[in-house]
């Protein structure tokens, strides 16, 4: 073959890639690039929407780091929801597939019965967990104080919100349920066999022979689990309104993180500054906050397993 | 001289550049607005309102309008917060309003300031009316901020006391209380607990008690919320030590924050039929006017009460006062039929027969000096209480501040860290809220 | 460990002590498993049931403190109905999830089908740019995209910001798709561009019949993540009830109702039925899908 029609072959084949690539091309540039470094210009710019925007140096930094009373408690509920939401989430599932796999009486039932938390709306779901939470009259205060127990203020309570929350995200487990589910059962059964030969006990044999077999999925969860977290937002504002009564709002000014703060995410940061305050300025720098932690977890998504990347490259 | 003429021609060039700027960005605005009113046009209006029979309200005013007006059509969209209206005021567009209406006077200031609303005194002189003859003297100043008049009246509201007169009498108790320490010493009285909770709670004083708010509080007190140069007052006026006290101690002797909480979390909502001073739940309640005629809806089984909020017990010769703000309406700087518009707006809020029966139907208190006369005016003796609530010269008002309500935010945020005991530091508190609302309006600036 | 099934059931001959023992053991091992399964089951089925409950419910009893309804209010539903807004936002969100899974499909396929099958300079930094793009909140840039939409393009008010961009790929469709279409040998498409296939014509009848049930993981994908969105509806509807889909209607619904939890509970179940129905018939492909985006990923 002569250099030329290589040289077309090739041209032929980059523009055959770049057809295949072009929705996303575009998606990528008009819905992510260009958005992205418009939000890094913004960050630095007065603006409210109505006078055109004014350079204003690292105002909107400081303001948001220094003085916005809102950035500080939405980055500490982040921390929390990392550290205790996260980790049940996947202790929880872990549990529950591990349930699952050892089920062998309607199986396909209980798997069912699991799962379907899952897929309830999060409005919807939520909306029922602020009700069944209802410190007043919800049916597990009820329950609770019918059998004597502690009744906690759930939504209603700086110190239960972010358990409340908890609750409800254990109770839609059911991805990382199938997730765990389907690597117990890739977990080679000779691996067990010589682990019961050698007398393990059971707690042995999930030390020594699941754990080190589902690592890498226990790493995916983790990870994509605090990925979520960043993104964390119908959930905690949904149950802040309905439960602080001020749902109406009209005259009311919306006040976010019912109780006491303590319901705040990064993400509702910016929708209070952007679309409240309508200071899109420092709207921006929020945002630019979430996309940085946003991305560390995702390049340590990438690095611990290259994985996501190689797994089509076998 | 040259100096002077090189200045007058900077500044000349800055004006213009500031006008073009302002043009580009809000659009056409004064009266120099270029539709014809005449025309067959299509406005759209929001409002806030939005239990049913207020909408109706809304429905048949305008109505009366499109009446009144047979070329201008009104699309009318109800239940809309001051954020959503903010959110249209910036963007415009075919959908967005051309005459928007709130619940509060807060976001004044912010509307007046950049311009989302048109400066409506070119409109008022077109018309050869005079604000000043025509609406009540506070609720003339609530709707300008630095001199820019963007919004009028459209009926106002005052707070007082509501109080389940048969629980009084069980209780024991003759007369309203006029002073904060015999308002306590009544609530105490008239709550009836059972169990973990109550069968009758006297008064529901958290700041989540629908208009327990501490600006309706403040209002009381009569504080200065901001000092000469405009910096927060919240940390030097006594005003506001003494009101946070009043409610704190209020929630403490009703039985705790975390109690009343969770009581409050199982009543009815503010604008539903089961308000829990409707169901008999709560035997005081600070209200807005509007609550007589909503309670009266749902045929209590007790009598109703109204007067005037306590006083602090040295301002005992006040009592009578109260806290009071109104609905404001305005014209979208957006707008591109603000002619038509104005059309509305003049007629919601001027024409006194379409203020009464407004008035009349929705049970606020009458926005201009002629309604406030007028023989068609129908109310219930009680609400008498509440025109003169809006009357009394000792009346307060929160005033206008650049962003908006998010000083009043500020101030009821520390009143949530207060009421519940996480803060404890009142004096340090409130030094912190102040200089909070300064760096939140210089930002803002 | 089928064995645990079959021990209580099969009497034999006097089993020595040893053997006993070990029964034992089986079966207090399956009557605590079964018994963890049922308390789990519990815990994710009685939300479901309480809110149904709850929905049946007349208006007084809504807030009290009894868990069965005393009269079984099934007009709730058609109270529901009646609300003005519901059957809007019923068929909002349809045209949203329906209108926004096809494009996000059509439009990802091609570029998942690049990434998996096609070589060339650049596919791990734009594979990366991808999973970069899906674990992005959408927060991130909404400031930009919002001022884009409503101020240049005059769309807010409408579910338009929220469709157009799907006809653009959407990451996770894109990298869920790849991820599937990796799996399929590339033998197949060698052997087709043998038989003279150009890459469409390979595309459309070798690879996408292969790749029937990844598609449709991403198909269900997609149309939960639209009948789900609040953010988007919140940004962009919230100014016109008319273009409200449920997920956002079902909060102000909550305002409209005020405290009549039995109605607000009643549409709450409305608004998971469908979710829950779709499930059900396509269960399999569902549970693939979730399992690729961790297994395979």
């Amino acid at each position: 073959m002569s250099t030329y029609t290589l040289r077309a072959k090739h041209r032929r084949s980059t523009l055959r890639t770049l057809a295949f690539l072009s929705p996303w091309l575009i998606g990528f540039t008009v819905f992510f690039a260009y958005p992205l470094v418009s939000t890094v210009y913004f960050s630095f710019m007065r603006y409210d929407g109505f006078k055109p925007p004014v350079w204003s140096g690292t105002k909107n930094w400081t303001y948001v780091f220094e003085h916005y009373p809102l950035f500080w408690p939405a980055l500490r509920n982040t921390l929390w929801l990392v550290v205790i939401m996260v980790t049940l989430r996947v202790a929880f599932g872990l549990g529950v597939g591990l349930l699952i796999t050892k089920i062998k009486t309607a199986t396909g039932v209980f798997r069912t019965l699991f799962y379907l938390p899952y897929l309830a709306p999060p409005v919807a779901a939520t909306m029922a967990f602020a009700f069944l939470l209802n410190p007043g009259t919800g049916p597990v205060n009820s329950i609770l104080q019918k059998t004597g127990l502690p009744a906690p203020g759930w939504f209603n309570d700086p110190a239960w919100s972010k358990p409340a929350l908890t609750l409800l995200a254990l109770w839609g487990i059911g991805d990382l349920m199938v997730i765990f589910m389907a690597a117990l059962l890739d977990v080679p059964k000779e691996q067990y066999e010589a682990a019961e030969l050698d007398g393990a006990t059971p707690w042995q044999r999930f030390r020594y022979v699941t754990l080190p077999n589902i690592s890498p999925i226990v790493m995916f969860a983790v990870v994509t689990g605090v990925i979520q977290t960043m993104q964390y937002y119908t959930q905690p504002l949904i149950a802040g309104k309905v439960a602080s009564g001020v749902i109406q709002g009209a005259g009311t000014q919306f006040e976010p993180g019912y109780p006491d703060k303590s319901t705040l995410t990064l993400p509702q940061l910016v929708y209070n500054l952007g679309f409240q305050r309508f200071d899109y300025g420092s709207a921006c720098v929020v945002a630019l906050v979430l996309f940085a932690l946003s991305m560390a977890f995702t390049a340590l998504l990438m690095r611990r397993r290259g994985g996501l990347i190689q797994a089509g490259e076998r | 001289m040259p100096g002077m003429y090189r200045n007058a021609t900077l500044a000349l060039a800055a004006s213009a550049s500031l006008a073009l700027l302002a043009t580009a960005c809000t659009g056409q605005s004064g009266a120099g607005a270029s539709d014809d009113a005449s025309k067959e046009t299509t406005i759209n209006f929001w409002h806030a309102w939005s239990a049913p029979s207020e909408v109706k309200a809304v429905q048949d005013l305008v109505a009366g309008f499109e009446k009144a007006h047979p070329n201008i059509h009104v699309d009318v969209v109800g239940n809309m917060t001051d954020d959503k209206m903010n959110q249209a005021l910036r963007t415009g567009g075919a959908k967005a309003p051309d005459v928007i209406s709130s619940f509060t006077t807060n976001s004044v200031g912010k509307f007046c300031s950049s311009g989302a609303l048109v400066n409506l005194n070119p409109f008022f002189e077109k018309s050869g009316i005079d604000p000043r003859k025509t609406f009540p003297k506070a609720m003339n100043e609530y709707t300008q901020f630095e001199g820019n008049r963007c919004a009028v009246p459209l009926l106002g509201d005052a707070y007082g006391l509501y109080y389940n007169k048969t629980a009084f009498k069980k209780a024991g108790i003759t007369a309203p209380p006029k002073t904060w320490s015999e308002f306590e010493r009544v609530a105490e009285k008239l709550t009836i607990p059972q169990g973990g909770t109550y069968k009758q709670l006297g008064f529901m004083p958290n700041y989540h008690g629908w208009e327990t708010t501490t600006e309706h509080y403040l209002g009381q007190f009569s504080p200065t919320y901001f000092d000469k140069d405009g910096k927060s007052n919240v940390g030097t006026d006594p005003a506001f030590e003494k009101a946070f006290k009043l409610q704190k101690k209020l929630v403490d002797a009703l039985g705790g924050y975390r109690k009343l909480e969770t009581y409050r979390a199982g009543l009815g909502d503010e604008w539903g039929p089961k308000h829990p001073f409707h169901t008999g739940q709560v035997a005081m309640q600070l209200d807005g006017e509007w609550r007589l005629g909503m309670a009266l809806d749902t045929k209590p089984t007790f009598d109703i009460g109204v007067a005037p909020l306590p006083v602090p017990d040295d301002q005992a010769d006040q009592y009578g006062k109260g806290y009071i703000t109104g609905t404001i309406t305005g014209i979208a700087a957006t707008s591109k039929k603000q002619n038509a518009a104005w059309e509305l707006v003049k007629y919601m809020t001027t024409d006194t027969d379409a203020v009464v029966n407004f008035s009349n139907a929705i049970h606020n208190v009458p926005s201009t000096l002629a309604a406030l006369k007028s023989p068609k005016l129908k109310y219930d003796p009680r609400f008498k209480t509440f025109l003169e609530i809006a009357a009394n010269p000792d009346s307060t008002t929160a005033p206008a501040s650049v962003n908006g309500g998010v000083y009043l935010t500020t101030i009821q945020e520390f009143g949530y860290a207060y009421e519940s005991g996480k803060a404890t530091d009142l004096k340090a508190g409130l030094k912190k809220t102040a200089a909070q609302i300064d760096t939140d309006i210089a930002q803002a600036k | 460990m089928t064995q645990v099934l079959e021990t209580p059931l099969e009497p034999k001959a006097p089993p020595t002590p040893a053997e006993r023992t070990a029964h034992r053991k089986a079966l207090l091992e399956w009557i605590g498993i079964h018994s963890l399964g049922i308390a789990a089951a519990l815990f994710f089925t009685l939300p479901f049931v309480f809110v149904f409950l709850t929905s049946l419910m007349s208006d007084s009893q809504a807030l009290s403190r009894d868990l069965i309804p005393h009269t079984w209010e099934w007009d709730n539903y058609r109270r529901v109905f009646d609300t003005p807004g519901f059957l809007t936002w019923w068929r909002n969100t349809l045209f949203y999830a329906f209108l926004g899974t096809a494009l996000t499909v059509i439009s990802s396929i091609p570029v998942a089908y690049a990434l998996a099958k096609f070589r060339f300079r650049g596919r791990n930094l734009a594979l990366m740019l991808v999973i970069s793009m899906m674990m992005l909140p959408p927060q991130v840039v909404i400031i930009p995209m919002y001022l884009f939409w409503a101020k240049q393009l005059d769309l807010s008010g409408s579910l338009w910001p929220l469709i157009i961009p799907m006809a653009f790929g959407d990451a996770f469709s894109i990298f869920l798709l790849r991820q599937f279409l990796t799996t399929i040998p590339d033998e197949y498409v060698d052997a087709a561009k043998v038989d003279g296939c150009g890459d469409v014509r390979t595309l459309l009848k070798v690879v996408l019949p292969m790749a029937r049930p990844g598609i449709a993981a991403v198909a269900l994908f997609q149309f939960f993540y639209a009948w789900n969105d609040y953010f988007g509806p919140q940004i962009y509807a919230s100014e016109n009830p008319g273009a409200w889909t449920l997920s956002y209607g079902l909060e102000s619904f909550k305002g409209a109702h005020h405290t009549d939890w039995n109605l607000t509970m009643a549409a709450t179940v409305l608004v998971m039925a469908p979710v829950i129905l779709v499930f059900f018939f396509a269960q399999k492909a569902f549970v693939e899908g979730v399992t690729l985006t961790g297994v395979k990923g």
